[in-house]
């Protein structure tokens, strides 16, 4: 369903600590994006921001990453979130898109094998203004992920919704 | 696609601002500068003439582009008055007067302009 009619498009990317969203419109154009830390009741709390979401921006699709891809092993949480976020699209009739983490590579570094940090970094290059601030610096390895790569995350879905 | 109310929070982004800064630039008074800045992002709010003439001066947009929903709302409305004044019969109507309604009338047919 990918297609080059500019329509408004909402990215959530469900993670560990909440999620991160992205709107977009057009495929150069980035309006919203952040991420949201949730510490109790993730899948009730994220359900009700993303509906906030739906109702202020009025996207006519809803892109969620592909959990249940061969190439994708999530949590029994974000499978079960990501469940009621398509029933969630369906009470608002969005179209859900679902994106597998292998074509999200791809459409960014052009290639299968690459890491969130390249795939961030070139995010940056695509919206320097928007996101190169927010780009976080590179993960030691003894140490969690920053926060604000939940951004990347659905900035990334966004961006691979859209054809090259 | 319809646009949206305001493209606020995208500018203020761009900018690098926050709420409080873009609050404290408005000349908004009290400690919760940034509240009402976040109202008028999130569209809970529509911001004074004053207030939106300011938000073109601090992002350096037209206000049309700031807020194309809105433009896009006022532009519909007008047109659709519009048409309805060109159904009304003025004794010796100037020429131009004919011009500019036919032309109000028409505009809304035409897409909104996208910031």
């Amino acid at each position: 369903m990918t297609q080059n009619k500019p329509v408004r498009i909402l990215a959530i990317a469900p993670t560990a600590r909440g999620f991160g969203y992205a709107v977009m419109e057009g495929s150069r154009r980035l309006v919203a994006f952040s991420n949201k830390s949730i510490l109790k009741n993730k899948n009730e709390r994220t359900l009700v921001w993303v509906e906030k979401f739906i109702r202020r921006y009025e996207p006519a699709v809803l892109v969620l990453p592909a959990v249940n891809a061969a190439d994708t092993r999530r949590a029994k949480r974000i499978k079960q979130l990501h469940q009621r976020l398509v029933g969630l699209a369906t009470k608002h009739k969005l179209k859900v898109k679902l994106i597998t983490t292998t074509k999200v590579r791809e459409r960014l570094l052009g290639q299968v094998k690459g890491n969130k940090q390249s795939q961030a970094e070139m995010l940056a290059g695509l919206f320097p203004i928007e996101l190169a601030p927010r780009l976080p610096p590179k993960r030691k390895v003894w140490k969690s992920e920053d926060p604000r790569m939940d951004i990347f995350d659905a900035a990334g879905l966004a961006v691979a919704f859209w054809p090259k | 696609m319809k646009s949206l109310p305001n493209y606020l929070q995208a500018q203020r982004k761009r900018l690098a601002l926050s709420q409080e800064e873009v609050g404290f630039l408005l000349g908004l008074n009290g400690m919760n500068k940034g509240n009402k800045v976040c109202r008028d992002e999130t569209f809970a709010r529509e911001p004074s003439l004053l207030d939106a003439l300011a938000y073109e001066v601090i992002y350096g947009r037209p206000v049309r582009e700031l807020f194309a929903g809105l433009h896009h709302q006022a532009q519909q409305r007008v047109a659709e008055r519009a048409k309805v004044l060109s159904f009304r019969k003025v004794r010796n109507a100037d020429p131009r007067r004919e011009q500019s309604i036919i032309q109000l009338a028409e505009t809304a047919s035409v897409n909104p302009i996208n910031p």
